[in-house]
């Protein structure tokens, strides 16, 4: 298939909540994992009504790790619905068929359920697609009596599909152990529906004489993976990096967040508390720093924008707290289940007056763990709000991930705390002025001691003061933090390939796997164009990047907003000119797209690209939900 | 009460010379009934934590001694849930306006009630904004007669009926004029396990020129001793026919402790973060 053996793009679509759209994929991401293969499902479309909307989930699956989730040209398409709107006239699976169909590869794979009978699919047929109508609802209630086999049975038929798994032994394992509690009975049924699945598949197969081309075989990997969300690998990270007190309140995508941490947190001694409100949620936080604990919070833009006035807070009263945005689109409710870089300003510039304040955003799945522990380091170290900006990509999308990853695990340093002999005996400030601009704190409860701790602006003491010079030292010394960090902690961004003389594509947080695929893409045609790309946002590390572009051809600062936050950024820290490639419609970047406007981006000083194209969802009328999450 | 104790409380505060209320503010009650209460408690400075509000009140925790904090208006309720959460063993009072509390803390306050942490929130009652120069607070117009309520004048909010409405445990009402019940309505609250909650009333002399010391002495009668501080519907129908006489109860209205989980200290140290195995996590995603 697509020529390249073992690497099979596959998008599953139905009916959301209704046909277990993720359930399918999840499956299907545990089995090639456990299988030793690489999968990526990056990309989550779905919408904010709970019931009734389309849902897709596109998975990407390889014998070597993929760079990111690629192009929209898929495989295979498997289309759960068997018949997704019944008042209406037109056929059923309508849907998947109709909105991903011109994105099925030429010569492709369409599965359907075709219980309520066969869908019109000549035009399909004429560019090559094998289809194959499986009415896996209809055998799923009339012969095995259980409805809720139907997806298992579409499974069966996909892995023989796709050449995988011919004994069932992968998909055997996965139902003992989820269901083997349940009985023998219940992993039987599963195990027929997933036959059944097969037989009809060979049926189309003998009847129109198809040919498959592709064989997906399991690898023995000589390291356990774990197939795993964006949000989870944070959670892990904040486990290992110390962080025993975790607020939220639910919003999308960050409540898998509070999921994970309400589930997990109290088996590591921790406590989790799931906020009245966004304000209530950050305070506690604060609160409970401020009693020594690591703490954090998570929420998206909504939600970080009322927890805005505990930014000050936090820098003022220099209080160490981890604050997650899992970014979605905004402005407003926005767009809750799309993806958007959109909060970049919010988190650098929110609050009012000057405060220090340090944003990560990670690019990867895993980094989501590796950059989580550093967070926490910081945080400790700096006593300022430390951002850790995700989007719904990579705070929701699932990906094969090596389980290694976990044992990198530095150790804990608590920074800046003193302990009672340290402090016997002298007098304790709170806000001492030092050179570094850190000054250590003691916890409450520390015998002997006790310190006054304020948002108001104070004195070294903590004591309310409106005295100019105390002001200015005060304001000094917190923002000489920064200077600390830049020149103890900041990290370089990623460079690929060779900035001197070339046109450079510069991005920030998770969309690196794509600009990377977009910049091999470039390479093939011609195009010498390197990639930096930074994880480690605020502040910029100016003397570490101005190197890098200070002989450089044109930069192009592609990133999914409207503006172009981080190219404002750029420009003001760097003085520098760029050019911009913005994507802001609720669909995520692919590679080819972000190739073909940079390089149109290339053709013209300070050229705005914007990628617009509604591709791969029609979106219909009324289509897709409304309501905000 | 033996002078040098009270001693105690004086240091690493603000000294008594630069306290910035009024002469004659009613927080200074409070102050000198807190003083009172704590040497009585036998806390000792380092495990208390003073949370206050943004207000001429909240002021109070840098003329004591203690651990102290303070962030937004309206915030102390939710640090003071965190801190406790984490740490158990601090005692944690909140020292807070009634704008604070009951405009832009509101929502903190109600949820505060139904959480229950083990501590305590001293509300300065005056009916006003003190330190924003007097303007209306959601307590205003204690004891004025009106005729009709306006989007812009709504009725009072009782602290105490929503309190209970919120499911408090503990309800007390003081007097900062009587600096000797309001230190032992202190007490009560701290020996009291779960969220307590005085609601103090604490003259502004400078912006409140009807609620003051003698306007109180001429409203406020004890809880009677035959009240059932345990029973709901009596603490409710006291307040009511109180309110009904013109008369302010001062007293603890309302006292029934919830079963309460046991808490410990969150851990902080590193010995205490090191050997965590995530194995159980990771085999749920395998
Ligand atoms: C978010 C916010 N809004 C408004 C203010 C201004 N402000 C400071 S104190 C205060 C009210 C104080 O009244 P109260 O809480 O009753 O305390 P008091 O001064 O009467 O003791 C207000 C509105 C503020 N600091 N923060
Ligand atoms: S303004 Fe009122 S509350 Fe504030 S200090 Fe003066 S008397 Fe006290």
């Amino acid at each position: 298939m697509s020529g390249r053996a073992n690497r099979v793009k596959v998008l599953v679509g139905g009916v959301q909540l209704r046909d277990g759209v993720s359930t399918v994929t999840e499956i299907l991401g545990r089995i090639f994992t456990r299988a030793g293969l690489f999968a990526v499902a990056m990309e989550r479309g779905y919408a904010s009504t709970i019931y009734g909307a389309h849902q897709y989930d596109p998975i990407l699956v390889a014998d070597q790790p993929p760079l990111s989730y690629g192009d929209p040209v898929y495989d295979v398409l498997v289309a759960l619905e068997y018949d997704s709107n019944p008042d209406a006239p037109e056929q059923p699976n309508r849907d998947t068929v109709l909105r991903h169909g011109p994105n099925l590869r030429d010569g492709g794979i369409l599965l359907y359920d075709s219980s309520t009978g066969e869908i019109p699919t000549e035009s399909l047929r004429a560019r090559g697609v094998k289809v194959f109508p499986v009415p896996a609802r209809k055998i799923a209630l009339t012969e095995l009596k259980r409805e809720i086999v139907k997806n298992i049975i579409m499974t069966g038929a996909l892995f023989r599909l796709l050449g995988f798994d011919g004994d069932f032994t992968h998909l055997r394992q996965l139902l003992e152990e989820r269901f083997g509690r349940k009985g023998r009975d219940v992993v039987e049924l599963n195990l027929r529906a997933a036959q059944r699945g097969r037989e009809a598949v060979e049926r189309v197969l003998a009847e129109q004489g198809y040919t498959l081309e592709v064989r997906l075989e399991p690898r023995p990997r000589g390291r356990r993976a774990v197939y795993i969300s964006g949000n989870d690998c944070l959670g892990i990270g904040a486990i290992q990096g110390g962080v025993r007190f975790y607020a939220g309140y639910p919003i999308t995508p960050a409540s898998g967040i509070l999921e994970f941490m309400e589930r997990w947190l109290p088996r590591y001694g921790g406590r989790v508390l799931q906020g009245q409100n966004e304000r209530e949620s950050i305070r506690a936080a604060i609160g409970a720093s401020l009693a020594g604990v690591r703490a954090m919070v998570g929420s998206s833009g909504p939600g970080i924008s009322l927890k805005v006035e505990e930014f000050g807070v936090i820098g003022a009263t220099e209080t160490p707290v981890i604050i997650v945005d899992a970014q979605r689109a905004g402005p407003s409710t926005g767009m809750p289940t799309r993806p958007e870089q959109g909060d970049l300003n919010l988190v650098t510039g929110g609050a009012h007056g000057d405060i220090p304040r340090i944003v990560l955003a990670p690019s990867t799945v895993e980094e989501c763990y590796t950059l989580m522990l550093e967070a926490c380091e910081l945080a400790d170290k700096y006593q300022c709000p430390v951002f850790f900006l995700t989007d719904l990509n990579l705070s929701e999308g699932r990906k094969t991930v090596p389980e290694d990853l976990f044992a990198q695990r530095p150790p804990i340093r608590r920074h800046g705390i003193l302990r009672e002999e340290e402090v016997r005996g002298r007098p304790y400030r709170r806000y001492e002025v030092t050179p570094s601009g850190i000054s250590p704190r003691v916890l409450p409860g520390t015998p002997g001691v006790v310190f006054k701790s304020s948002g108001v602006e104070h004195d070294e003491f903590g004591f309310v003061t409106i005295d100019p010079r105390k002001r200015a030292a005060q304001m000094d010394k917190r923002m000489r933090k920064l200077e600390t960090y830049l020149r103890e902690d900041a990290k370089p961004p990623y460079v690929f390939g060779e900035t001197r003389g070339n046109p450079v594509m510069v991005g920030w947080g998770n969309t690196r796997p794509v600009l990377q695929e977009a910049r091999e893409i470039l390479l093939r045609r011609g195009i010498p164009v390197a990639l930096v790309h930074f994880t480690h946002i605020y502040p910029l590390p100016k003397h570490l990047v101005e190197p890098l572009f200070a002989d450089a051809g044109p930069v192009v600062v592609v990133e999914q907003n409207y503006s172009g936050q981080f190219a404002d950024l750029l420009q003001r820290e760097l003085l520098i000119r760029t050019r911009r490639v913005l994507k802001y419609n609720g669909i995520p970047l692919y590679p080819t797209e972000v190739a073909d406007a940079v390089q149109r981006a290339l053709r013209q000083e300070g050229a705005v690209v914007r990628i617009g194209s509604p591709e791969p969802v029609k979106v219909e009328v009324g289509g897709d939900g409304a309501e905000g999450h | 009460m033996e002078p040098k104790a009270i001693k105690v409380w004086e240091e690493n505060a603000v000294p008594k010379h630069r306290i910035q209320w009024c002469p004659g503010c009613g927080d200074f009650g409070v102050l000198a009934a807190l003083k009172q209460a704590l040497v009585e408690l036998e806390i000792t400075p380092h495990e208390l934590v003073l949370v206050g509000g943004i207000g001429c009140s909240g002021n109070i925790r840098n003329y004591l001694n203690g651990n102290a904090f303070h962030g937004t208006h309206g915030g102390p309720l939710a640090y003071a849930l965190g801190i406790k959460m984490a740490n158990p063993h601090l005692q944690v009072i909140c020292l807070a306006g009634d704008g604070d509390t009951f405009a832009i803390g509101v929502e903190n306050f109600v949820h505060t009630c139904r959480r229950d942490p083990d501590m305590v929130l001293l509300v300065m009652n005056n009916g006003v904004y003190g330190l924003t120069k007097g303007q209306d607070s959601p307590t205003a117009g204690l004891g004025k007669s009106v005729e009709v309520w306006s989007e812009e004048h709504p009725p009072m909010v009782d602290p105490v009926l929503l309190a209970l409405a919120s499911e408090a445990t503990f309800v007390a009402q003081s007097f900062s004029g009587d600096v000797k019940h309001t230190a032992r309505m202190i007490v009560e609250a701290f020996q009291h396990p779960g969220f307590a909650f005085i609601n103090d009333f604490s003259p502004c002399v400078t912006y409140n020129k009807f609620n003051t010391y003698e306007w109180f002495r001429e409203h406020v009668e004890p809880v009677p001793p035959d009240h059932d501080p345990s029973d709901r519907d009596a603490a409710w129908r006291l307040v009511r026919d109180f309110a009904r006489r013109g008369k302010i109860p001062l007293g603890v209205i309302y006292r029934n402790p919830r079963p309460r989980a046991e808490a410990r200290r969150l851990p902080v140290w590193e010995g205490e973060l090191a050997d965590v195995d995530v194995e159980p996590i990771l085999a749920t995603f395998r």
